[in-house]
Formats: C-alpha cells, structure tokens, sequence
C-alpha cells in the first residue's frame, strides 16, 4: 500500500519549551491511525502541525510526496482536516458553509453540486441543507465539520476527537462514517478515550508527555499469551520446560500466563500438559490488551 | 483563488443585517448632509459664492462620507480575522490549500467590494443634480476616487489591527485608536514634515476639490501596501507561534 503521509522527526517548541518531542509517523492508505493520550498530551498540535495549520520546529511531512512546508498548497490539496472545536462560520446555512469549503479547497464550479450533494448524503445532513449552522444541534454541527473535511474527496482525513460532545447514537454514527472513509484513504484521529480508538482505529500511537511512546498495531498477534489454569499446581520452572512455552508468570495458585515462542502451537501446550497430568481446568488466549498497554505507556510502566 | 475568497467574503458580509443596516444609515446621512449644502447653496447670495456648488459638495458631502467610513470600516474589518481566531474557524483557511497572502488580498477585496457601494453613494446623490443643474463631473470623480483610496487605507488598517488580537472588540479598538492617529498627525506637525505627510485629511482634501496628483495617490497606496505587508507578517508569524 502506498504511504499517503510521512512524518520525519517532526517536533515542536513552544515559549523554548518542547511541547512535541521527535517522532516519526506513517500513513497508508487503508489504515485508521489513533492518536491516544492524555490531555495536554501534544495531540492537537501533532494534528496542526500535520495539516499545516502550525509551522514545525524542525522535521519535515510529505503528504501524498508533496512537501507541507515546501509545496504546502499542492500538499494541503490532498489534505481534510476536522480541528477539535469544528471551523464553522455560524452564520451561514449548511448548503452555504459547504459550498464555500468545496470553493476553497479548489474544486470547479461543475463539480460543487455533486460533492456538496455526495457529503450531505454521507454526513446524513440532507435535511439541514437550508438551516443556520448556529442553529444546530451540536451533533449536526460536529457532522457538518466533518462533512468540510471530507468535500474535496481527499486522501489523508485528520480528525482531532471527532466525537466529543456527540450521544451514543451519533458517536456510532461518526465511527461507521470514519470506517467507511478509509476503505479508500488513509485516516488519523485523535482521542483521550480509549474504546474510541479500539472501536475504530488499526493502528495506534499512544503520547506522553509530548512525547509518542508506542507505535503500532492495535492488536499486535505475536504477542499473544495464554491464561493456564493447572490442577496439580506444578513450579513454573516446570512448565517453562516445555518445548513449546517461552515464558510463565505465575497469576495465583494455580493459574498462570504462559507466553509460547512464536512458531510453537497451542494444541501442543494441551497436548503436553495432558501427558504430565496436570489436570487442566483453563486455556484462554489474552492479548495484550489497548488498555494494559496504554497505561503502561502512559504511566512509565508503573500500572 | 483571491477573486474565490473575494467573493465569498463578500456574500458573507451581504447576508448580514449589519451590511444593510450600515448602508442604510449612510445613505440617510448622506442625503441629510446633501440637501443640508443643497439648500445653503441656494440660499447663499450669488455675489457671495466663492466656490461651486460641486466644490461644496465635494467638501461637505464627501468630508461627512470621509469621517463616516472612519466608523464603519472598523466595524466591518473586526470580525475578519479575530472571530476567526476567536471560534478556531480559520484553521479552515489555514488548512487549505490557500496562500496566506491570497487569504488576506481575498478578504480585503471582498469588503472593498462591499465598501464600493458605499463609496457611490455620495456621487450616486451629487449626480441626481445632474437632471436640473450642471456639475463639475470631474471634480465629483476626483473626490469618489479620494473616498475610494480612503476606503482601501482604512481597511488596511482594520484588516492589520484584526490580525493582531483574538478578541473583535480589541481588534476595533486598535483600528479606531490607529485611524485617528492617522487622521490627527497632521495637527501640531510642520507642513513639510513626514509625520505630516503621513496624515490622510491632507491628500484627501486634494482630492475633494478636485485635485488628483500622484503624490496623494502614491500615499494612500503605499500605506495601505504597508499595512497588508504588517497584515501578512503577522499572519505568518502566528502560523510559527
């Protein structure tokens, strides 16, 4: 898959301060990227930075290999961007505001109506074509500001929490749209709240302190552990001598997780703990799960 | 693109009530000042008149034109950038694929466009004479092409003091405070001095009675180039923090 955006060293400083540390950052087209940590965090001035709204202290971002900083029109062309508080003029009507987002981000006169048409269909804002913006519920207006991201049809979408404020219903909504965008675009979003970035998100890159301390897949299978419950309570030493285990912590008296090397199977642990009649009573994969590793990241490990 | 954002700018500005509102008033104004010369002209005994009735008008009319776009550029400039700012709407501009400097020539055109309405008002009502007097036509135009140029230095300078803060009100309070020392440098400031020169009433009054030189048309460019330019800086500055 094509790298639709890439992110080299990009940093930032505020007042001598270093608010955004060194980091590199990837997209590709497909990929739903989280952006998860606490607030204050750096996550809304990595989003700014990314699109263009803030100049970098250093580094340099490449959007569909268009340079921000060199060829920052050409690159903000294959750009959408939702900020945090959504850039809406209130006095205009939805059909107005969306026109004008369609002017700016340069499409031709010809093509206005049918992506003005397209995203309100997308965006379920048929019905608030002709009301005032400032009139709105503000689900519709979080829905209209996404709606601006996404007229011009770009590749990269970046959406700093685009369901705050939202009900239950309409934060479902917005994930399903999220989801759909990025069958064919790339997509990073921001969140402090982590069933947000689990529900929608393939990849995830959690920030401390300014600082992004984990980057990755969100479900990473190689690391996959096993919660063993054993009868006979045998020593650890024991089980980690079996071919297939790499690793034993030992949970309670007679439970442990057990981490196997990565061309080892699982019907083999069974199979070789049946023979030494240890009686087994639990054999349940764990991943590592978005929350462990968060707070981990997020706490120095000390969680 | 400028002529894109021009014009959305300028619809923006027209869907307002404060743009018919504003219009609305001058034009009352206007026409109250325009009998008011009217009815003293013709009231004047005709050994006494020293000037035309164009030239009263070009005084009088124009002058109350002057000091009424002093008011209302302000009011129109304010809201350009700082409520941008203010409702985090311009990162809508800021992350578009738009120059910083087809941002603000967009949004100056689109309020001179609106500004051009009012700009004709004064030779709108001067040339309704016209049905049953001679009037000095040059001289009419001389002093809308004055009103014009006041027109594009003051929204300079209302565009400037509106990038400068995130709060409307503080951004109309800069502009007041900075037109009226451009309308005030003239005072108590040698005729040849620069301070002097800086001052608008001095150029434009050459123009009100009719008199075009470069030097006066160079002045109202020149400063209104220099405050865009301020306008710009600032501008890029903000997107360095």
């Amino acid at each position: 898959m094509s790298t639709l955006l890439n992110a080299v060293q990009l940093q930032r400083s505020f007042h001598g301060r270093q608010v955004v540390k060194p980091f590199d950052l990837q997209l590709k087209a497909g990929d739903i990227l989280g952006l998860l940590g606490p607030n204050g965090a750096g996550k809304s001035t990595i989003m700014r930075m990314l699109c263009g709204d803030l100049a970098p202290g250093g580094g340099a971002v490449e959007i569909c290999g268009e340079d921000l900083l060199r060829s920052p029109i050409q690159a903000k062309g294959h750009l959408g961007f939702l900020p945090e508080h959504p850039p809406l003029l209130r006095d205009q009507t939805v059909d107005e505001y969306l026109s004008d987002c369609a002017r700016l981000r340069g499409l031709a006169r010809r093509q206005r109506p049918q992506a003005l048409q397209r995203t309100k269909q997308l965006c379920a804002l048929d019905a608030v074509g002709p009301r005032l913006i400032r009139k709105l519920s503000k689900g519709f207006q979080q829905r209209v500001g996404l709606a601006q991201a996404i007229i011009h049809e770009p590749e990269v979408v970046i959406l700093d929490e685009p369901t705050d404020g939202l009900d239950p219903a309409q934060i479902r909504q917005v994930r399903e749209l999220i989801l759909s965008l990025a069958e064919q675009r790339g997509v990073i979003l921001s969140s402090h709240i982590l069933s947000e970035i689990q529900a929608t998100c393939n990849r995830v890159a959690i920030l401390r302190e300014g600082r992004i301390v984990y980057q990755g897949d969100l479900a990473p299978s190689g690391e996959i552990s096993y919660r063993v419950g054993l009868e006979q309570n045998p020593e650890p030493a024991e089980i980690v001598a079996l071919a297939p285990v790499a690793e034993v912590e030992r949970l309670h008296t007679d439970y442990f997780r057990v981490a196997l090397h990565a061309d080892a199977r699982v019907s083999e642990l069974s199979h070789l703990i049946q023979e030494r009649g240890w009686g087994l009573i639990e054999l349940t994969p764990e991943q590592v799960s978005l929350e462990q590793r968060y707070l981990e990241a997020t706490t120095g490990g000390e969680a | 693109m400028i002529l894109q954002l021009a014009w959305m700018e300028w619809r923006r500005l027209m869907r307002t009530p404060l743009a018919w509102v504003v219009l609305a008033v001058a034009l009352c104004l206007l026409s109250w000042q325009f009998l008011g010369t009217l009815e003293a002209f013709v009231g004047m005994p005709t050994e006494t008149r020293t000037l035309g009735l164009s030239h009263h008008l070009g005084l009088q009319l124009f002058g109350l034109a002057a000091v009424l776009l002093l008011i209302i550029t302000p009011i129109l400039t304010m809201r350009s950038f700082s409520d941008l700012f203010r409702s985090g709407a311009y990162s809508l501009y800021s992350s578009a694929p738009v120059s910083l400097s087809a941002l603000l020539l967009g949004k100056f055109l689109g309020l001179l466009l609106y500004l051009l309405l009012f700009v004709a008002l004064p030779g709108g009502l001067s040339l309704l004479l016209l049905a049953g007097s001679p009037i000095d036509l040059g001289l009419i135009a001389a002093a809308s092409l004055g009103l014009l140029l006041l027109a594009v230095l003051f929204l300079a300078i209302g565009l400037y003091t509106s990038v400068l803060s995130e709060n409307p009100g503080v951004a109309a309070a800069g502009a007041y405070g900075l037109l009226l020392l451009v309308s005030l440098l003239d005072q108590h400031t040698e005729n040849t001095s620069f301070l002097h020169w800086l001052a608008w009433p001095s150029h434009y009054l050459n123009l009100q009675i009719g008199l075009v030189q470069t030097n006066d048309l160079a002045y109202f460019l020149i400063l209104a180039g220099l405050f865009l330019g301020l306008a710009l800086y600032r501008l890029d500055r903000r997107r360095s923090g």
